[in-house]
């Protein structure tokens, strides 16, 4: 008897104490009326608009700066924004801005010249350091004037290719007052952070644009980012309704999010980014002398490029959510997509013959080099990429039916890079690049040969092979010549050495994965970033008013 | 009196001392891990120059292992904390925001745990066989990573940090528990006292738990130890912030600062878990 | 006496099913069929197929029989050191006992994910799967003994004072010979620690895999295959992910079953 009872006891406490686990996980923030929120990755490390040096410092920046020019994200064109027009002189080193009548800052006072050569002086002087500063090649030797109230000229010591998109790039502040985003120029301003929690910005009551209607712009109250990492956590929120868009969503949850929110989730086809593979063919890395010279092997590239299935990659890594890839340039880029370009494609008796013929040999299972060591390697790649991991082991598959002995290692990300960086003790490695610019030029630091960014072989002292040479002077050439038909064709001709050579074994295209909630209007989701939320300022919710 | 205030230096001595090999340790530990000279915007077109220029700045200053730890202690006992590699604040107002929640966290899940896993191993090991009721759900416990776990909270709308925090643990203790109450309820003299029909109740205050009490205090340190190594893996995926969360996005941007301030507040809540367990232990042998 | 001989079978006969489904002629647990990916049950692939294709059985079964012996030996080895220094620090001179102690304390609060990068990138990258996993749970065994060693010495010192002790101390028994009568006193802990150290090893191999450690691809791990289950996608595409963790359950059962009365 007295155990029944004592039993009972025993459940009744363990049943009091069970509602103090009840506090949910995270729960999101309290909505404002009107207020828009999604999330961002991590904290941004400045809300200088001058400073800004990484993503989600950037994204603030896009959301609060008052900029002369912007460059639309969904036509990509350089577009008049505080400008109400711009001019380039012939010779491309004279820049006119003539601002629109009445423009106000945030906070109601007028903005005029004296602003716009002040904040474009401050990035200029090296003592900011601003990163966006070295679009201007010659940042000292720029200088900017102010004609009168509304007119401003830039004279540059030489022309700049692209230049009308580097003025996207910088906020318009009141003169002598910067305010790290509190007074801005753009349609919302840094209204308060909580470190790790969020950053809440409020609509620029003072915003000069107007939709066709002539109501003021940005409809929104103001909007929430939500720093948040987890990606499990962010699609729960969103199909709670917490949050409206995902701005890059993970393939494998596509089809969850299909299934549980209907028309949420959209595929766009291929993003600018690519998904490579690359061969270590430093001179300086640890590798031993055999493994070098297979890496230096045009024949060991181009085999293992034929070898991969990127059908399968696209498929099974990226659940039917990629696009193959060939080349550095996506399909999504219009107008630098080279539809002539010519590259090995999947064929895996042509490799075992180029092998063959290259000295390597088969001895049962094992692949032999002509140095008669076993082709045995490691692919490396970053740890939390569920697709790139996939993608590895599906390449360790297709690898092994040329007789190669593949292992996968993954690293974090900080541990990968220094081994991209400083110690070059890696054999091959399988990492994706995110295009923001669809332009080529942007790519600079990853074609030339003295860049550290030229992942294969970084900081050549002198281009290693004539085709690095060949693909040197070619980019030298489109970022100095004022003719498109010249830099249209050097582009083509660097795809096509680049498609020939496979210093670059390029994958797949992933496919742009977004979501945004049925109640948001307005959403026009564009390939270049931020997809989603490029026109802020004309999203709002249905209902919201 | 003076007994006491001897014991208070002691422990302060054995807390000191282990403070110093923690930061001893750590520094070297991350210092020397493969990619601490590293960061991930030198992958990025956009700002792989500034970075490369901040990180050389660094590598310049930067000095053999003796001078670093020189430097820490300087500024330790100037009572400043550091200023975080990542967010360049001081480590102070990153971390002091942050002990609450862990805290609370932390409390709410042991204490929890420890009911439950009491009420489950009381009720189990009472019986005359091992029950399967108190088993199975253990084993799924202990088999589920924390992750899982949480992902489910997240499927099923409900639950949250403590719950899963004080899931995990109350499965741990309930193997150690449950044990040590099945070895002593087959005590002989306990057998006999049952036998002769003593109120269960009373056996347990006069003779189980006084029997078990070095156990379960010996126990309850290693649960505290438990629960903080999993308060990583919950405050990450729960979004909470807390130490756990902030200790990991500093290990994975090598956060040396802030690691340091995370890891001697570990010190010295271990040693606290070890300290507390050891108190009892002698309370009752007096 | 049932239940444990019970409990015995179901183990063997889990590991001796495991083995004849790995060694059956035509298995392999790396052939990927693309064709089949997440397929359901078959006549072909009776647990269905993982994300790649690869028979799901076969992969269980060989992570299975992987991740139990790298667990079961990585869990005893850790226990027999806990149980090791905590017994040698309570029975030792008093100074031995105290700097073990606070070798302990500080070992827990180190962050040994840092030194588990250094293993990693001391390792050539080459190195075979079946070494990496070797080498994963002998360092898993080697961070996992000092919150169990605290835990012992605590139980030790009691045990050092208690009537018994103090009794065959009087009738002059040796140190090392007290030893040998203490460690039965010491199991109620050292058993349920060996126990729970097997799961937790099991998802801890898959922890490290993120570190570059763990048993990597394409051999199956236990771990790895729980981790799945963290995907809600994942969870709501096929019920066969739970297989995993079934069979863990099982194990782990049949493991605490045998152990019952000890």
């Amino acid at each position: 008897m007295s155990m029944r009872v004592s039993r009972l006891t025993l459940l009744a406490f363990a049943a009091l104490l069970l509602p103090m686990a009840r506090t949910a996980a995270a729960q999101a923030a309290s909505r404002l009326p009107g207020e828009l929120v999604w999330t961002i990755g991590y904290d941004p490390k400045t809300f200088d608009p001058a400073k800004v040096d990484d993503q989600e410092s950037e994204t603030v920046r896009y959301l609060t700066a008052g900029v002369l020019l912007r460059f639309n994200r969904l036509t990509q064109q350089v577009e008049p924004e505080l400008a109400q027009n711009w001019t380039v002189s012939p010779d491309g080193r004279t820049l006119r801005f003539t601002l629109r009548p009445g423009l106000e800052f945030s906070d109601g006072s007028s903005l005029s010249a004296r602003d716009v050569v002040w904040s474009l002086r401050r990035v200029l002087l090296p003592a900011t350091q601003a990163p966006v500063a070295d679009e201007f090649l010659t940042p000292a030797r720029v200088s900017v004037e102010a004609v009168n109230d509304r007119t401003v000229v830039v004279h540059l010591p030489q022309r700049v290719i692209g230049i009308g998109k580097v003025f996207d790039e910088i906020a318009i502040e009141p003169a002598g007052r910067p305010s790290e985003g509190r007074v801005t120029s753009g349609p919302f301003f840094v209204n308060d952070y909580l470190r790790s929690q969020y950053v809440r910005l409020r609509r620029n009551p003072h915003f000069f644009r107007k939709d066709a209607t002539g109501r003021a712009l940005p409809y929104a109250s103001g909007i929430r980012l939500d720093i948040l990492e987890n990606t499990e956590q962010e699609i729960r929120l969103f199909l709670r309704g917490d949050y409206d868009l995902i701005d890059s969503l993970p393939p494998d949850y596509f089809a969850l999010l299909a299934k549980r929110s209907p028309g949420s989730a959209r595929d766009l086809g291929p993003s600018l980014n690519t998904e490579q593979m690359w061969f270590n063919q430093s001179p300086a890395s640890p590798l031993p002398g055999w493994e070098k010279a297979w890496f230096r092997s045009h024949a060991f590239r181009v085999a293992v490029s034929q070898a991969i299935h990127r059908d399968d990659l696209a498929r099974i890594a990226y659940d039917g959510h990629a696009t193959p890839a060939y080349s550095f340039t996506s399909p999504a880029n219009t107008v630098w997509y080279d539809r002539a370009l010519t590259a090995p494609h999947t064929d895996v008796a042509a490799a075992q013959a180029a092998l063959a013929a290259a000295g390597f040999r088969r001895q049962g299972s094992v692949l032999l080099g002509p140095d008669g060591h076993p082709v045995r390697f490691s692919i490396l790649t970053n740890t939390g990429n569920a697709a790139r991991s996939k993608m590895a082991t599906l390449i360790q598959q297709d690898l092994a039916a040329l007789g190669m002995q593949v292992t996968v290692v993954t690293l974090d990300f900080p541990a990968l890079i220094d081994r991209l960086m400083n110690t070059q003790n890696y054999e091959a490695c399988l990492l994706g690049l995110e295009n923001v610019d669809p332009d080529p030029n942007a790519m600079m630091n990853l074609w030339l040969s003295s860049s550290p960014n030229h992942q294969w072989d970084p900081s050549e002292k002198t281009p290693a092979t004539p085709w690095e040479a060949e693909i040197d002077r070619l980019m030298h050439l489109q970022a100095s010549t004022g003719s498109d038909a010249i830099r249209r064709k050097a582009v083509n001709r660097v795809q096509q050495i680049v498609a020939n050579e496979q210093p670059f074994i390029y994958l797949v295209y992933p496919n742009l994965l977004v979501a945004a909630s049925p109640r948001l209007e307005g959403v026009r989701p564009a390939v270049l970033e931020p997809h989603l939320t490029w026109n802020a300022d004309s999203l709002q919710l249905r209902g919201a008013q | 009196m003076k007994e006491r205030a001897a014991a208070a230096a002691r422990w302060l001595a054995r807390t000191a001392a282990v403070i110093l090999l923690v930061l001893v340790g750590t520094t070297a530990l991350v210092r020397f891990a493969p990619g601490y000279f590293s960061d991930a915007r030198e992958m990025d077109a956009r700002y792989a120059a500034i970075a490369r220029a901040e990180l050389s700045a660094e590598a310049a200053g930067s000095r053999t292992l003796g001078q670093i730890l020189g430097a820490e202690i300087g500024e330790l006992l100037r009572g400043s904390s550091g200023v975080s590699r990542q967010f360049d604040v001081p480590v102070w107002e990153l971390v002091e925001p942050r002990l609450a929640v862990s805290g609370a966290l932390l409390l709410r899940g042991i204490a929890l745990a420890w009911a439950l896993a009491v009420c489950a191993s009381l009720l189990s090991s009472a019986g005359r066989n091992p029950s399967l009721l108190w088993h199975v759900p253990a084993a799924i416990l202990l088999a589920v990573p924390a992750a899982a776990l949480a992902t489910l909270c997240l499927l099923l709308n409900s639950g949250g940090p403590v719950l899963v925090m004080a899931l995990l643990l109350a499965a741990r203790d309930f193997k150690f528990l449950h044990r040590a109450l099945r070895t002593a309820w087959l005590d002989p003299h306990i057998l006999h006292a049952r036998a002769q029909g003593i109120r269960t109740r009373d056996l347990l205050r006069a003779h189980l738990l006084p029997a078990l009490a070095p156990q379960l205090s010996a126990l309850a340190s290693l649960s505290i130890v438990t629960a903080l190594s999993a308060l990583v893996p919950i405050e990450v995926i729960f979004n909470v912030p807390g130490l756990g969360e902030l200790a990991w996005n500093a290990a994975i941007n090598r956060d040396l600062p802030v690691l340091l301030a995370v890891t001697m507040i570990m010190a010295v809540a271990v040693t606290c878990a070890g300290m507390g367990s050891h108190r009892s232990a002698t309370w009752r042998d007096a | 006496m049932s239940l444990r001989r019970g409990a015995l079978w179901v183990l063997v006969g889990l590991i001796l099913t495991a083995g004849a489904v790995v060694a059956r002629p035509g298995a392999s647990y790396a052939h990927q069929d693309r064709e089949a990916t997440l397929a359901g049950s078959s006549m072909q692939h009776p647990a269905g197929t993982d994300d790649f294709g690869r028979d799901r059985l076969i992969r269980v079964s060989a992570a299975l029989l992987i991740s139990l012996t790298g667990s079961i030996v990585g869990a005893a080895l850790t226990t027999a050191a806990a149980a090791g220094v905590g017994t040698l620090a309570a029975f030792g001179p008093k100074v031995v006992g105290w700097s073990t102690m606070l070798v302990c304390d500080a070992f827990l609060a180190l962050p040994w994910m840092f030194l588990l990068m250094m293993v990693r990138s001391a390792l050539p990258f080459t190195m075979s799967p079946a070494h990496s996993a070797a080498i994963t749970f002998l360092v898993l065994a080697a961070l996992g003994w000092p919150a169990c060693a605290r835990a012992v010495y605590r139980g030790a010192v009691a045990q050092r004072t208690s009537g018994w002790m103090l009794h065959a101390r009087a009738t002059g028994l040796h140190r090392t010979q007290m030893i040998r009568y203490l460690l039965p006193n010491l199991l109620s802990l050292l058993l349920p620690q060996f126990l729970v150290s097997i799961p937790a090893f099991v998802i801890a191999e898959a922890n490290l895999g993120a570190l570059g450690l763990g048993i990597s691809e394409p051999l199956p791990s236990w771990g790895g295959m729980l981790f799945e289950l963290n995907n809600s996608a994942m969870l709501l595409e096929t019920r066969w992910v739970f297989f995993p963790l079934a069979l863990l359950v099982v194990v782990l059962l049949a493991l605490e079953g045998t152990a019952a009365e000890a």
